[in-house]
């Protein structure tokens, strides 16, 4: 365990210097910083505007990182030639694989828990009743991005251990949006009597194989009260339990390319 | 004296659509004892770097086997015993020295600080062990590799290019700090360019080419074969040509002659010879075969021959 963590630790210190995800991060928490003053510009309410826009910030910027951070991440230690002497010592390639995931993985959380906490603190300065309930409520998009964001860093760290950096980006973006806006249509496919049987199968396929990252995306009944999430707690839960399968899964099989890899 | 390296007919090979198969390194044998200085030499190219990823297993040999200190290659009980620098390395800039061997000792599950800053001391980078690597020397940066290296206080070291890029004074500290090694008792593989280092400091070599070992054995062994270039005066050519020294040359020079002979000859005998006949030594030079020579003379006759 001890290899594990020094390997995610020293990512977690190389990731929090890298000055292009901290311009984007910086980038993210300005716009919610910005995010009140935006609400003239919207016929609907102001706090609507203010939660959805702010969460859509967080949601684009924790992705963008997400991507940028995983996808360099084995390659860059391949050319660098670090990989060699952490390999020479006693450390398996899982274990480099796993450290370096859980790198990503904090710090991630790190940029995530700033932006989050930034946009708590203009929410309840913005709220004319301080309710440190509603800004609960609102923190609960940020919890279950980070999920999706997990999710989406194993994405890229799987594609990372057999393609380019650049491929990567675009395949890692691909599953992310196809993972995000499939499902919905997937759904009306299969409700659709019309459907051809053929097209449903190749859909059911997809959809399974999918991560469905549309899962996380836990903004409407945040945004609106009028929408509400049935049994809220067990949606959460059963979420996360099917973010951390697809991830172990996803790793599994990241761990078994890269151990025959040649590096 | 037992292997510390021993190879037996190690082959890595790649498929290239217009070469078809390219055996990057082919059907090697090599054997290295313990407690050696062992030079790796070699080309641009020629399979140094890849034998010492197979010998590290980080890359899988195609066929042949390995072994190293004993245990075949791969074998995890092995890294605990080994340890590598590779050629040019970068480490995690925004650790100090002493962060950077805290992260590679943990990776052995050491977490003693008085290790790593003796370690430090070692290479001379106690005084600097709190600056960032960003702010390190490549001569820095290459003895902090050093003293990462020594962590595991290992048996056998693997070294890549270890001088490569360096000044002359950071040349001869990590020469110094090599020799050291071996009086440490460590068995030390040097992969190298830097062929007057390799003379100064190797007790074996092997010369690899174009993935094949074109010579392999002790210095003193393969560096045989010098001549002695003897010039005298007031002797008649005839004195010379009637030695009959094997694979010798006259020539003659404005005032004399020039005998040239291969080393093994005793230059005594003939400086007597000379004396008796009233001559005259002007000057008596061993030409030492030197490992410039042997590397240009193999590797040569190899491209020639292939």
């Amino acid at each position: 365990m001890r290899p594990i963590l020094a390997i995610a630790s020293t990512t977690v210190g190389e990731a929090i210097r890298r000055r292009v995800l901290l311009v984007i991060l910086l980038i993210g928490v300005l716009f919610i910083v910005v995010a009140p003053g935006l609400g003239i510009l919207s016929a609907r309410s102001e706090t609507t505007v203010l939660r959805g826009f702010m969460l859509g910030v967080t949601q684009g910027v924790s992705c963008i990182i997400a991507v940028i951070l995983t996808v360099y991440m084995i390659p860059n230690e391949i050319e660098r030639r670090t990989i060699y002497t952490i390999l020479s010592k006693p450390v398996q390639r899982w274990q480099f694989l796993v450290g370096k995931y859980l790198g990503a993985v904090f710090s991630l959380l790190l940029m995530m828990a700033m932006m989050s906490a930034v946009m708590a603190f203009v929410f309840f300065l913005q709220q004319q009743s301080k309710n440190v309930g509603e800004v609960a409520d609102l923190m609960k998009g940020p919890m279950m991005y980070f999920v999706q964001m997990c999710l989406l860093a194993a994405v890229g760290i799987f594609f990372s251990t057999f393609v380019a950096p650049l491929v990567n980006f675009f395949l890692t973006i691909g599953v992310f949006l196809l993972g995000t806006f499939f499902n919905p249509l997937f759904q009306t496919l299969q409700e659709n009597q019309n459907t051809v049987p053929f097209v449903k199968l190749v859909a059911k396929g997809v959809n399974t194989f999918l991560p469905n990252f549309a899962n996380y995306n836990v903004q409407n009944p945040i945004i609106n009260p009028t929408s509400v999430i049935q049994n809220e707690g067990r949606y959460y839960l059963g979420i996360t339990v099917y973010g951390v399968v697809y991830i172990s899964i996803l790793l599994i099989v990241a761990i078994l390319i890269f151990d025959r890899r040649e590096v | 004296m037992a292997a510390a390296i021993e190879t037996k007919q190690l082959t890595k090979s790649y498929k290239s659509r217009q070469a078809g198969t390219i055996n990057v390194v082919d059907h090697l044998d090599l054997h290295v004892e313990e407690g050696e200085i062992f030079g790796f030499l070699g080309p641009n190219g020629a399979g140094k770097t890849t034998t010492i990823k197979m010998l590290l297993g980080i890359i899988y040999p195609t066929s042949g086997e390995g072994f190293v200190l004993g245990k075949e290659i791969g074998d995890m009980d092995v890294h605990r015993l080994i340890s590598y620098l590779p050629e040019r390395p970068y480490y995690y800039e925004h650790m100090t020295g002493l962060e950077l061997l805290k992260f590679y000792g943990s990776l052995f599950g050491i977490t003693d600080k008085d290790k790593f800053v003796q370690l430090l001391e070692k290479v001379n980078l106690h005084r600097d062990m709190t600056k960032t690597i960003s702010q390190y020397s490549k001569g820095m940066q290459q003895r902090v590799g050093l003293a990462q290296s020594l962590l595991n206080d290992p048996k056998l070291l693997f070294l890549d290019e270890p001088t490569g890029g360096l000044d002359p004074i950071a040349h001869r500290e990590i020469r110094d700090l090599i020799l050291s090694f071996r009086d440490e008792g460590r068995t030390v593989f040097i992969s190298s360019h830097e062929l007057s280092e390799v003379e100064l400091i190797c007790d074996r070599v092997a010369i690899i080419n174009r993935g094949v070992i074109a010579a392999q054995g002790k210095l003193t062994d393969l560096l045989k074969g010098g001549r002695i270039e003897i010039v005298v005066e007031g002797v008649q050519e005839a004195l010379l040509s009637d030695m009959k020294i094997t694979d010798a040359n006259v020539r003659t020079l404005p005032n004399g002659f020039m005998l040239d002979m291969p080393e093994e000859n005793d230059p005594n005998s003939v400086i007597d010879a000379i004396r008796s006949q009233k001559g005259r030594v002007i000057s008596v030079v061993p030409r030492r075969k030197r490992l410039e020579d042997l590397f240009v003379e193999t590797v040569s006759s190899r491209g020639a021959n292939s």
